[in-house]
């Protein structure tokens, strides 16, 4: 994936939905009022409700998953925390996105981290695993092992040229991901575009071997989700990204098409460290926007605030 | 009858040793196998001189021998029960010449017997060398199971395929942690050896070598069943060939009685039916004296005081310091530890992360065996206490969790020369990344910002050793340095007095923030070149 085929079928995948949406709106004109397009929808409210909401204002799961298509969520459950400490993503916004997704008739839902601490542990910890049990055709597995990774290419990559990513990933299923808003002491803040990072095998060289921000762009170069959930019900605002740390409750949830702009949202929520922040302050997301990975400037996107 | 009973007593014994692990329920008691024997029990109560809980189990067994004889050799004890399988396996059709010196050779294992009780009493824990259950426990520990592991892994890897194909989801991603550990070789050998011996004669350990046998042959001509052949008999002699304990005497209706393990080969291979096994009070006369002799007895008492003598006269045992030794959390004081463990392995088996690793001579020679942490290899999870309660003598305290989390088995010292932010300003923050204590925070030093580890808070756990990125040695390593090691009482109460806090503390890093008059330089957006210092006063990862 991430190659020349992936940018095809994004782009194939992206006219048919607009093709389709293009279609809806000349079939029932009172729906283009309804389904105006949003850069990012923010959602406040409770994880169930404003998760469920937030799916709905940005179209609809059924624009994103197809019927028998298989779907990999990310959420972060890297840490055997459990989620009043905020490092990890809420399980009622996971397994309320995996059930929209089943429902929307898709094959079958991966929900997917190659997590820090052993795995069994963060699958229990975080309650993610006990959430989503009863719904058959969705999975959550923690990959600790290389033998699940494979190496692709980077070609935009400026100090990535390759890296090994979940094979999961690459017969192209619908990618969503689900992050956790919080601090972190290397990055400034682990949304979605760090939240990558759980998808590969070598996560260590990203710290002691790679300019972290510019490696982190190098894989949103090639790990593009189709849609971003940031989970900001809590937000880790200091000791991240394993906590324990300062925990605000903005009760948001933030959903978005394009990954900067989603991330660049969530850094404007609360303060982090005690200090306000704007998404360019962000190194890695500043060098995502330069190389043409999305908008970052939030004051131009079009949003849509909602209770739920 | 009995090969079925032996059976189901291994198959209690491994599957209690699979259960041993995370997550083991409180009312399953994992290590009964070990707390039965008596020998480990008396080893472990007169080395540590004082009484442990739970080797009164032991008084079970003892208990029932006194009633019944030797009988726990022949159908509880699962090593005699894999002797004798594997002995089915590859013995079974080799003709065996029997040993000449069969009377001397049987003394061996009640001088073993005495060396291992009176180096005990000298405060020496000897008998895990050779009691049957230490030693299974672990070969079990250092070989069955990694090799189990193993090769569960690669059935698993090569039906993945198929798993796939199927749609199977979890099993096509299933795969279990491969423990690995430093002894495995010597494991095997000594296991190996015992099985090999058995060419010489069948249930050669048990007959010759076996302390734990020794010792329930002492009492077991107390038992009330005792062997007894009937007029019938025709001197065919094919119970004595037959005795896999030789405890046929050249008279074939005489049984020497601490030999027996009451097997009954005897009575099923008789043609005459001459043999049975009644219910009888008589002591047997002098058939069911032991046959050491008294220079063998002198001799091993000397020797068993002269090697307790000698583990006390070693530079090692004083020097624990020296390899910066990391003991599991709840270790009760170091040399009551090296009197109370038995070197059964089983908190290595059970533990989750793999961590704990046998010692060689790291504690002195006392100290073969002794679990310690390898926090290079592995972390101490702090969602997990099962060591201790595997622990069949309690060398290592079963504690709740809140205890467990302030046993602090040490603290995390960073090596400034070595780390990646301190010597070569790289952005790595892994061990304050992992650090569940966060015990490790980013400082002002000199307008950078550098990681920094708070004594106080850091238990010892070692996730920032092992995750630390740097090749070879850490460039953060956990030092024995401020362990708290309590024989009773809580550790939650004595973290306290010490004022350590191993919690959840808020608000550090902002602490940090706010103290330090760090101001973040909101005009200036540049991008760092990859060897471009760290600009001094600036949060990592914002511009």
């Amino acid at each position: 994936m991430g190659d020349h085929h992936r940018m095809m079928t994004r782009r194939q995948f992206l006219k048919t939905g607009a093709a389709g949406v293009a279609l809806g709106m000349a079939a029932s004109p009172e729906f283009l009022v309804a389904k105006e397009e949003y850069d990012l929808v923010v959602i406040s409210g409770e994880p169930v409700a404003a998760t469920k909401k937030a799916l709905e204002a940005i179209g609809g799961i059924s624009r994103f998953v197809k019927k028998g298509q298989r779907v990999v969520l990310k959420p972060n459950m890297s840490f055997t925390r459990t989620p009043e400490f905020g490092a990890t993503t809420h399980p009622s916004v996971v397994v309320t996105v995996a059930q929209a997704c089943m429902d929307a008739g898709a094959q079958q839902v991966l929900i997917l981290d190659h997590t820090l601490h052993r795995a069994e542990l963060c699958l229990e910890r975080t309650g993610i695993r006990e959430a989503c049990k009863n719904i058959s055709g969705a999975h959550v597995l923690a990959l600790q092992e290389r033998k699940f990774f494979q190496e692709i290419k980077i070609p935009q990559g400026k100090v990535l040229e390759r890296v090994e990513v979940m094979k999961e990933l690459l017969d192209n299923p619908v990618l969503i991901n689900i992050p956790v808003a919080k601090s972190h002491s290397a990055t400034g803040v682990s949304l979605g575009i760090k939240g990558l990072m759980g998808l590969i095998w070598d996560r260590e060289s990203f710290h002691s071997r790679y300019n972290m921000n510019q490696a982190l762009a190098d894989l949103a170069t090639v790990i593009k989700p189709q849609l971003t959930i940031l989970d900001a019900t809590r937000a880790l605002t200091s000791g991240g990204p394993g906590g324990p740390g300062e925990v605000k409750k903005p009760n948001l949830v933030i959903a978005g098409i394009d990954p900067v702009a989603v991330d660049s949202y969530g850094v404007s929520v609360v303060p982090w460290y005690g200090q306000n922040f704007k998404g360019r302050q962000v190194e890695h997301l500043l060098i995502a926007h330069q190389r043409g990975l999305g908008k970052i400037d939030i004051d131009q996107l079009k949003i849509l605030k909602e209770k739920a | 009858m009995r090969t079925f009973i032996q059976a189901l007593s291994l198959f209690l014994f491994s599957t209690l040793f699979v259960f041993a692990t995370y997550r083991l329920p409180d009312w399953l008691p994992a290590d009964i196998y070990l707390r039965l024997d008596p020998l480990l029990g008396m080893n472990a109560v007169f080395a540590a001189r004082e009484i442990i809980t739970r080797a009164l189990w032991s008084l079970i067994i003892i208990g029932t021998t006194l009633a019944m004889g030797r009988f726990f050799c022949a159908y509880v004890c699962p090593m005699g029960a894999s002797i004798d399988f594997l002995d089915l396996l590859f013995f079974r059709r080799k003709k065996r010449q029997g040993i000449k010196a069969e009377t001397h050779l049987r003394r061996v294992k009640y001088f073993l017997l005495i060396i291992f009780i009176v180096a005990a009493l000298t405060g020496l824990s000897l008998a895990f060398l050779m009691d049957p259950m230490a030693l299974l426990t672990r070969f079990y520990t250092f070989f069955i199971y990694p090799l189990a592991i193993t090769l569960i892994n690669l059935i698993l890897d090569l039906l993945r395929p198929l798993f796939r194909a199927l749609g199977w989801v979890s099993l096509s991603h299933l795969h279990y942690f491969q423990s690995v550990y430093y002894m495995s070789a010597v494991t095997l050998l000594i296991f190996g050896g015992i099985i090999v011996l058995n060419r010489l004669a069948p249930r050669f350990w048990c007959r010759y070598l076996c302390p734990l046998g020794a010792f329930l042959s002492f009492l077991s001509p107390l038992g009330l069943f005792k062997r007894r052949v009937s007029q019938e008999c025709n001197e065919c002699l094919k119970c004595q060939k037959s005795c896999p304990m030789g405890a046929i005497a050249e008279d074939p209706r005489l049984t020497y009685l601490p030999e027996c393990i009451q097997c009954r080969t005897c009575a099923n291979v008789c043609p005459q039916k001459a043999v049975t096994f009644p219910v009888s009070l008589s002591l047997g006369g002098e058939y069911s004296q032991i046959d050491f002799s008294r220079r063998g007895f002198v001799y091993s008492l000397a020797g068993g005081l002269t090697i307790g003598f000698l583990a006390t006269q070693n530079p090692f045992t004083l020097r624990q310091s020296k390899f910066q030794l990391i003991r599991p959390p709840g270790a009760i004081p170091e040399s009551e530890f090296l009197r109370t463990c038995i070197r059964c392995g089983e908190c290595m088996k059970s533990c989750l992360t793999n961590t704990l690793q046998p010692c060689l001579w790291e504690s002195g020679l006392s100290g073969l065996w002794t679990p310690k942490m390898d926090l290079r290899l592995f972390p101490c999870d702090q969602n997990c206490n099962v060591c201790g309660k595997v622990c069949p003598t309690q060398a290592i305290r079963s504690l709740p969790l809140d205890e467990k989390t302030h046993a602090k088995v040490g603290t995390a010292v960073l090596r400034k020369e070595m780390c990646l932010v301190w010597a070569q300003n790289k952005l790595c923050l892994i061990c304050d990344e992992i650090c569940p204590y966060n015990a490790i925070v980013f400082r002002p030093v000199e307008g950078y910002r550098r990681p920094v580890v708070i004594a106080s808070k850091c238990n010892g756990c070692g996730f920032c050793e092992q995750r630390c990125p740097v090749k070879g040695e850490s460039a953060i390593v956990v030092l024995p340095d401020g362990e708290i090691r309590l024989k009773e009482g809580s550790y939650v109460k004595e973290a306290k007095k010490l004022q350590l806090e191993f919690k959840p503390d808020p608000g550090d890093d902002k602490f940090v923030l706010e103290e330090s008059g760090f101001k973040v330089e909101n005009k200036e957006k540049r991008n760092i070149l990859p060897e471009e210092k760290p600009q001094p006063k600036k949060l990592k990862g914002f511009l």
